[in-house]
């Protein structure tokens, strides 16, 4: 290539071939990777990167051309080059359009979710204050202090809950998950975390029933991660039964040794659009949509990053109108 | 809030979500409603919009109770006939008692 550049009229090609170095020293000194990593997306997804390559290749079919249009005299090839060139730029416009609508998407969950957690966390508080409202005024005719302060227990636990959930959340993006493995029953948690869902069920006209199967059901893994999934996938499963209904729970083990953990319901079903989206962050269902449940969108992003986390996998399946199965798989200690 | 409203005299009509909060409105034909926008089947918007559409429910004050604080939430509650708007976590029980008095007294005359 060089040899093209020593002709006099050949100058303006070694500017372009030093504008190229310049676009890829300055990727270089902005470390692309680096700020591709904050905005927490691929190279592929990351604008700056797409920008620099849709550069590249702009200066590049700048110098083709030039070169082609130079060494053919047939102007088809020269339009054929060109053709081909400008494909690859379209291509790479699409990709740089696509970067930017996740980044636009991401900011957009992003509100969604801020607003959403903001909610979440003045519900109990303002539940608090207006208990501690209540018992400061002295006699209640409806109920007694022992009551109001277990309301007021109760909403401090629900804002613990959700402040933990943005934590594990901060944890998980990163990579600071730490998972404690021992070897417990999940039987006898799955039980004791249903006897704890019993009146919240109820209040939703749901009942939860849990199905025996395999007796020894010793999983290795963190058990008070595995109670946040299962309490996820619990609450998931009675806030989207809206007409009631039955929630059923069992843990088989595979012909492999390892368990399986299930839970269906005859709830509301994931419309079949949004279930590739389901376990993302941020991500509520269009049913859910901010006003119809209480969830916050954090809870299957958390759930798949434990149980991935663990060494299981996690899954389910849907059908609109007619109900959900969420599972996961743990494996056994050997 | 529904203790302190009790203990205050007035009578209570309490429903879980938006379909059973209109049904009621319309059955009842309550002086006053007390509408949250977090509501399981038909949301607040929703349940606002159908009371100010129905003539036998338009003219009862509805006082929005919320802890949604956006101000597009507060435009289009206030623009869909919303008497009043308070974020929950902003008041006292007394001053939320103290608003729900003065729009029923406002209403009567």
């Amino acid at each position: 290539m060089m040899d093209l550049f020593k002709s006099s009229k050949d100058k303006w090609l070694c500017q372009c071939y030093t504008y190229l170095y310049m676009a890829l020293s300055w990727s270089q000194s902005i470390n692309l990777k680096k700020v591709c990593a904050e905005y927490r997306v691929g190279l592929w997804q990351c604008p700056q990167f797409l920008f620099l390559i849709m550069g590249v290749i702009i200066i590049l079919a700048i110098m083709v051309t030039y070169i082609v249009a130079s060494r053919y005299e047939e102007p088809e090839i020269a339009s054929l080059a060109v053709l081909v060139l400008t494909a690859i730029l379209f291509a790479i416009g699409n990709l740089i359009v696509r970067a930017f609508e996740q980044v636009a998407l991401a900011s957009k969950s992003k509100s969604e979710f801020i607003s959403i957690m903001s909610h979440q966390l003045r519900s109990p508080l303002s539940a608090i204050k207006w208990q501690l409202n209540m018992l400061l005024q002295g006699q209640s005719p409806v109920n007694t202090p022992r009551e109001y302060l277990e309301t007021i227990m109760q909403q401090n636990e629900r804002m613990i809950r959700s402040v933990n959930d943005l934590l594990e959340v901060n944890r998980i993006e990163d990579n600071d998950l730490i998972l404690r493995p021992a070897e417990f029953s999940l039987k006898e948690l799955t039980l004791k975390i249903i006897n704890e869902y019993t009146s919240y069920a109820s209040a939703y006209n749901v009942s939860v029933a849990f199905k025996d199967g395999e007796n020894s059901m010793k999983v290795f893994a963190d058990e008070e991660r595995l109670r946040r999934v299962i309490e996820h996938l619990l609450d998931n499963a009675i806030r989207y039964s809206t007409n009631g209904g039955n929630i059923s729970v069992n843990i088989e083990k595979q012909n492999d040794g390892k368990i399986v953990w299930k839970i269906t319901d005859e709830g509301r079903g994931i419309p079949s659009a949004e279930q590739r989206r389901i376990f993302e962050k941020y991500f509520r269902s269009s049913d859910a949509a901010r006003f119809q449940t209480a969830g916050s969108g954090v809870g299957l992003f958390i759930a798949k990053s434990i149980i991935k986390q663990s060494g299981g996998e996690i899954g389910f399946s849907s059908q609109e109108s007619k109900g959900s199965t969420f599972w996961f798989v743990l494996p056994v200690k050997i | 809030m529904g203790d302190a409203l009790t203990s205050k005299g007035y009578t209570l009509i309490k429903a879980l979500d938006g379909e059973i909060g209109l049904a009621a409105a319309l059955k009842e034909q309550p002086d006053l409603i007390l509408l949250d926008l977090i509501l399981p089947k038909k949301n607040g918007f929703e349940v606002l919009g159908e009371l100010k559409k129905d003539p036998a429910t338009k003219n009862i004050p509805v006082i929005v109770l919320t802890n949604l604080e956006g101000s597009n939430d507060v435009e289009q509650a206030l623009s869909l006939g919303a008497t009043t708007y308070l974020v929950k976590a902003n008041y006292n029980l007394e001053d939320v008692l103290g608003k729900i008095e003065r729009v029923l007294n406002h209403h009567e005359k």
